[in-house]
Formats: C-alpha cells, sequence, structure tokens
C-alpha cells in the first residue's frame, strides 16, 4: 500500500516538474480595450488569446493574456490599469487609447519601468509606444464617404453618426468624412451625431435623427454601433444609403436585407494578434517593429457577405470552444 | 487605588469593522499575490529615470531589478492611495449629503465641467506659463464646482424639490456645458511648473493626492465631530423638523453641505488636471455610483442621520484595493463586478456587526450602571431609620 502511494507521489512529482520545465519562461501581457461593452473589442481578446496560445505553443514558454479594459470608457480608468498591471509586473502591455492626451504619461511610466507598450486602433503618438497597428483614421472617414457618395450618385443630404465625441480616432474619422463630402458639390453634410457608445443609445439617435430630419438620404456611420440591435434602421431598405465601420456578424444581416450598403471591415481580431505578436517579438528577441503598421478596412458588400461571415466562428472564439468541448 | 486597566477593542471605534476588513485585504493580497522584479531606477544625466545596468555571471551588461511583494510595496501601496483620492474626496462630502437625507448625482459631472474650466484657462497660457497661470486656473477649477454646487443647493432648497430630481438635470446640464465648451476635444498643455508639482512627491512616487486627501479627511473629521456645525448636520439628518423647531437653520446649512460637495468634486478635479494632464467632457463618468458606494460603504447611512469622513475614506480604500487586488491575483476581469459586490457587501456586513457589538456593550454597560443606582438607592433606603 505505502509503496503504491510512494509510486504515485513520485509520478505526480515528476508531472509537475515536467510540467514546469515544459512551460519554460512566462509572460503576462497585458491588454487595455477602450471599452467592454463595444463588441468589436471581445474580438480583438479572442485574438490577442489565440495568438497566446499559437506563440506559445511554438516557443515552448508560457503567455498569458490580462485582459483589463473598463466597463465603460474611461481614459482615466485606463491609466489606472496600465499602472496596476505595471506594478504587478506585466511584461507588456497593448493598449487602445480613449484619450491620448492623459494616456502618454502612464504610457511613458511603465516603459521607464521597463515594460513595453503598443497601441492598437487609437494611438497615442506622443508617448513612447514601441508601435501602432491600427487604421488611418482620417482615412477611414475619407473611405466612408467615398463609399456612400458612391451608392447616393454623388447627390442628397448626409448625417454623420460619430460615437463618442471625445474618443481622438473617432474625431479624425467625422473629419475625413466632412473633407471627402467637400469633393462632392451635391452632397450636403446636415451635422455630426454624437452618443453614448452602446448600441441601444446608437439606435435610439439614429431613429431620432431621421424622424426629426427626413429629407436625410445617407448615413455616414464611423463605427458601427446601431447595427447590433434588430430593427435600428427604420426606413425601407434602399430609401436611404448607409455607410458603416466594422462588419461584425450582427450586423451582417443589415447587408443581406439590403438597408447597409457597404461595411468597411477593421481588422478587429488581428488588434489582439498583432499586439502580442509585436509584444512577444520584442521581449523575447528585442525585434523592434515599425513606428505605425496600417492596417487596410476590407470593404464588405452583399456579393460577398457570405464568404465574409465565415471568419467570425474563428474570430470570436467558437471554433476554440467547439474544439474544447469534443 | 489600581491604575485603570488598558484595554482596546477595535469593535469600540465607529469604523472598526472596516478597518478590519482592510487588514483583511491586505494580509489576503500580500499572501497570495506573489511577488514581482521590479527594476531599479536611476536619474540619467539628462534628468530621465533610466534602468540600472549590472554585471551578470557571463560578463554581460543587464539591467538590474529587485524582488518585491506585489501588493507590500512602495509602488503599489502609493498608486492605490493615489487611485483612492479622487474618490475619497468626492466622498468626504458626499457622506455629508447622506447624512441630511439628501443624494448628489451630478459629482461626476460638477469634476468633469471644473476640470475642463480650469483646463481651458491653463491651456489658454500654455505649457511655459509659470506658477501665476496654474494658480488661477485653481481658483476658476474650485469656484466652477463650488458654483455648481451652490446651484444645485439653491434649486433643492429654493424650490423644495428632492435632490435626486434636481442633480438627476445638473447631471447632465454640466456636463452638456462642458461639451459645449470643448467641442468634445481633450483640453492639455498646462503650465509645467503646475504638472511638476502635482506629480511631486518620493522618486517616481507621486505623494500630492494622498496628502490632499488626508488633510480633507482631517478637515471633514473634525467639522463633523468637533464643530457646531457639524452637529447641526447630524440634527438635520435625524429629525429635520425637531432640528428647525430647536431653532437649527436648516436650508443655510443644506445649502452649505451641497457647496461643499461641488467643491470637492472640484478639488478631485484639481488632482486629476494635474496628474493626468489633460481635461474633457468625458471624465468622470458614472463617477457619482463609486463615490455613494463608498460614502456607505463607510457607514453613511441612506436614512440620514449618520455617517462620518473617515468612514467614507475607509469606504474608498476598500473599493480601491479590490481594484488593485483584481490585478494583483490575476482574476480574470470577467468576474470583477461580481467580486466587488460581494466583497462590498461583506464589508457592510462586518460594518453592521461592529456597530452591533458596540451597541451590545453600550447597553450592557447602562444596565449595569443602573442596576448599580437602584441598589445604592435600596441601599439608602433601608439605612434610613
Amino acid at each position: 500500500m505505502i509503496k503504491k502511494l510512494a509510486l504515485v507521489l513520485t509520478s505526480l512529482l515528476g508531472l509537475a516538474v515536467a510540467t514546469g520545465f515544459a512551460a519554460g519562461k512566462t509572460y503576462v501581457f497585458g491588454v487595455v480595450a477602450k471599452s467592454n461593452n463595444n463588441p468589436v473589442f471581445q474580438a480583438a481578446k479572442t485574438g490577442a488569446e489565440d495568438e497566446a496560445k499559437a506563440l506559445s505553443e511554438k516557443n515552448g514558454v508560457t503567455i498569458r493574456i490580462d485582459w483589463r479594459t473598463p466597463n465603460e470608457e474611461d481614459a482615466q480608468k485606463q491609466v489606472e490599469a496600465i499602472e496596476q498591471l505595471t506594478n504587478a509586473g506585466a511584461s507588456g502591455i497593448a493598449v487602445s487609447c480613449s484619450d491620448a492626451n492623459k494616456l502618454t504619461d502612464a504610457i511613458d511610466k511603465a516603459v521607464n519601468n521597463g515594460v513595453p507598450v503598443v497601441t492598437f486602433d487609437s494611438d497615442a503618438p506622443k508617448s513612447k509606444r514601441l508601435t501602432c497597428f491600427g487604421t488611418d483614421d482620417l482615412e477611414c472617414g475619407q473611405q466612408v464617404m467615398s463609399e456612400l457618395a458612391k451608392t447616393m450618385g454623388g447627390k442628397g443630404v448626409v448625417a454623420i453618426l460619430g460615437g463618442n465625441q471625445n474618443a481622438p480616432n473617432l474625431q479624425k474619422r467625422v473629419q475625413g468624412v466632412k473633407d471627402e463630402a467637400k469633393k462632392y458639390p451635391d452632397v450636403k453634410v446636415l451635422d455630426t451625431y454624437y452618443h453614448k457608445e452602446t448600441p441601444q443609445d446608437a439606435a435610439a439617435k439614429v431613429e431620432q435623427v431621421q424622424q426629426a430630419n427626413p429629407q436625410i438620404t445617407g448615413w455616414a456611420m464611423i463605427g458601427g454601433w446601431p447595427l447590433f440591435t434588430d430593427n435600428a434602421l427604420k426606413w425601407p431598405a434602399g430609401t436611404v444609403k448607409c455607410v458603416a465601420v466594422d462588419a461584425l456578424p450582427a450586423e451582417l444581416g443589415y447587408l443581406r436585407d439590403g438597408h447597409v450598403e457597404v461595411l468597411l471591415a477593421q481588422q478587429v481580431y488581428e488588434w489582439g494578434t498583432k499586439s502580442v505578436d509585436e509584444l512577444y517579438n520584442y521581449v523575447a528577441n528585442g525585434t523592434k517593429p515599425p513606428n505605425f503598421v496600417k492596417a487596410d478596412l476590407i470593404p464588405v458588400t452583399k456579393e460577398n457577405v457570405d464568404e465574409f461571415a465565415k471568419n467570425w466562428d474563428k474570430w470570436l472564439g467558437k471554433t476554440r470552444n467547439k474544439s474544447a468541448s469534443r | 487605588m489600581p491604575p485603570p486597566k488598558f484595554s482596546f477593542s477595535l469593535s469600540k471605534f465607529p469604523e472598526g469593522g472596516l478597518i478590519l476588513v482592510i487588514i483583511a485585504l491586505g494580509i489576503l493580497l500580500w499572501a497570495f499575490g506573489g511577488s514581482v522584479q521590479r527594476p531599479k531606477l536611476e536619474k540619467g544625466p539628462d534628468g530621465a529615470p533610466r534602468r540600472v545596468m549590472t554585471t551578470n555571471a557571463a560578463g554581460d551588461q543587464v539591467p538590474a531589478s529587485i524582488q518585491v511583494n506585489k501588493f507590500l510595496n512602495a509602488e503599489t501601496l502609493t498608486q492605490i492611495a493615489k487611485d483612492t483620492s479622487f474618490f475619497a474626496i468626492m466622498a468626504i462630502s458626499m457622506t455629508l449629503v447622506i447624512i441630511i437625507l439628501g443624494i448628489d448625482l451630478s459629482v461626476g459631472s460638477i469634476y468633469a465641467l471644473s476640470a475642463v474650466a480650469g483646463a481651458m484657462l491653463m491651456n489658454h497660457y500654455g505649457s511655459n506659463a509659470g506658477a501665476g497661470a496654474a494658480w488661477q486656473g485653481v481658483a476658476l477649477t474650485l469656484l466652477v464646482g463650488a458654483l455648481c454646487g451652490l446651484l444645485n443647493g439653491a434649486m433643492i432648497v429654493g424650490f423644495n424639490v428632492h435632490p435626486f430630481i434636481i442633480t438627476l438635470g445638473t447631471m447632465a446640464i454640466y456636463r452638456g456645458i462642458a461639451f459645449v465648451l470643448t467641442k468634445g476635444q481633450s483640453i492639455g498643455d498646462f503650465p509645467q511648473e503646475f504638472r511638476t508639482f502635482m506629480r511631486s512627491g518620493v522618486g517616481d512616487l507621486s505623494l500630492v493626492p494622498l496628502i490632499v486627501m488626508v488633510i480633507v479627511c482631517v478637515i471633514g473629521s473634525i467639522f463633523l465631530s468637533r464643530m457646531t456645525l457639524g452637529r447641526k448636520i447630524y440634527a438635520i439628518g435625524g429629525n429635520e423638523t425637531a432640528s428647525r423647531y430647536s431653532g437649527i437653520r436648516v436650508r443655510p446649512i443644506k445649502l452649505m453641505v451641497y457647496v461643499l460637495s461641488g467643491l470637492t468634486a472640484a478639488i478631485s478635479a484639481t488632482l486629476a488636471l494635474g496628474y493626468y494632464g489633460a481635461a474633457s467632457s468625458g471624465d468622470g463618468q458614472g463617477y457619482e455610483l463609486n463615490v455613494i458606494a463608498a460614502a456607505v460603504v463607510g457607514g453613511a447611512s441612506l436614512a440620514g442621520g449618520k455617517g462620518t469622513a473617515l468612514g467614507a475614506l475607509l469606504g474608498a480604500i476598500i473599493l480601491q484595493m479590490i481594484s488593485a487586488g483584481m490585478v494583483i491575483l490575476g482574476i480574470p476581469q470577467e468576474y470583477s463586478q461580481i467580486v466587488t459586490g460581494a466583497v462590498v457587501i461583506a464589508a457592510v456586513l462586518l460594518d453592521q456587526l461592529n456597530r452591533w457589538l458596540g451597541n451590545r456593550r453600550l447597553l450592557a454597560k447602562t444596565a449595569r450602571v443602573k442596576k448599580e443606582v437602584v441598589a445604592a438607592a435600596e441601599t439608602t433606603v433601608q439605612a434610613k431609620p
């Protein structure tokens, strides 16, 4: 009996030691996105976790993602999260900045304390961050307006759906829309409508504005917030044109039923994968990435929506969950 | 006569339960948080911090580091104190508001508007402006906060409308004004002297928010417990009608309480301007809930008449320790709201238990004294011929 017990204990001990050796070095990468309420950042989270798993298996190390995103957009809470992660010994931090002015000092402090920082989606260009992976927001806004003008035949009244008025990347997109609109003399931009960045608030804003201004014939949505709800666009399909940024699964139905003409998909999954990849290559191998890596927008229309939709099972971790349950 | 026995019991302090919770949380974080390699830093020739290098066994130059407990180290404790200060300062005056059976939902918006006002003035002078410009910005921040509080108080007292309704409205109005003023932009570029002073401390540790928090707490404690005006606030909260009939001027005191609420929001905003270096109309969203939670966890009763400044501070510390603890212990953020809610309930229950024990001791002492008085009276009666 005692011999059996000794054998079991020794085996367990050996397994623990072997596992310890197999795990190798451990890295903890903190990820601080803008808000948990915005579904695009959930895709970034999945991307970060998938890349962490892939790099761990490939390099014989353990990479853990520490997700510390505020529930609501709040730059002060993001600063808090960066400082907490730095003090807790994170190996690196990826952040999408709600307010570059506020986050610059926190990023610099983290870097001065030996914690490299990368940004994605929304940058803090004056900070000591290593690199930024994201859309050129000015070009993004221009592309939204350009696609919208095409579908409107170069004339009509346009409303801009602006999201959080304080977000620097959204402000640039709005500027991009306005700059591009100037190229179309028969297009009039009515106004920019801001709202809390939840699907319900965004849908309510669109309904309210459209009812008060029935002359609107086009919506330039620099984020796809209202399209995460059902029946957000109350007009008959095709009577008012709409182009939006982001093409998450909940939004694709609007393409299929003709309420939305084009969705410009950001590489939201790659926000996570690229950030983790850059951080790991830097801390493990000393590889310095370029200062800015531009992520192109992918136009999704009624013609290619079904093909595009297949990507989402992977990007939202559904294929990962299916494998785990087998 | 034998010397008096020294006895100490945490249950004798109204905030004893909260102190126990903080100690318990601290022990938990120290024991289970693990350790971390903290880089050694020194000031470089340009004054900027840089890593200290050392030579390893192989003869290579590598960054030097020291091993510290994840929780019990100067950087983490200072960071917790600094993050607590923004809420604690507002929670102290929210306690006053709650004592008089009021509520102030607009503190987050006052925080934003006063920050934006000061930010715009300092931005106008620019980063090369001197201390004078900074003082003007601070004065404007505090003035705007006090005025917002005055407006709240005037409407609550003047129109006799429930504070929930008035401050719900001003919550939207003040934030709307902030947005119109800034057009949604983040305002930065403050006088460098102001930023340097507000971030000053020991090494990389910013101590100004902590010091201001302690000063406000001390002033709040003395005001509530030692000054007549403070006692009147408790009286109004306990029974407003009786207070009025006793000659207490209820309306001016209520007005003063809301002015203080606005002023402390502005003090927090000033600290934030200095530490974060920018302000926008989106600042402080949802802070009113954190501030109210800190005050209530700290012992302020929503039924009025109860609460202390120290309790508000301790309540804010508990909430901040939970936030920091989630990261230290590596608890996934998905569980943060569940953990926060559970610890808040536990803290309040422990505090209630402590008060109950205190009340029981008081009742027992009263009964004992009553028994002695009755016994003494009976002895006197029996002794008479």
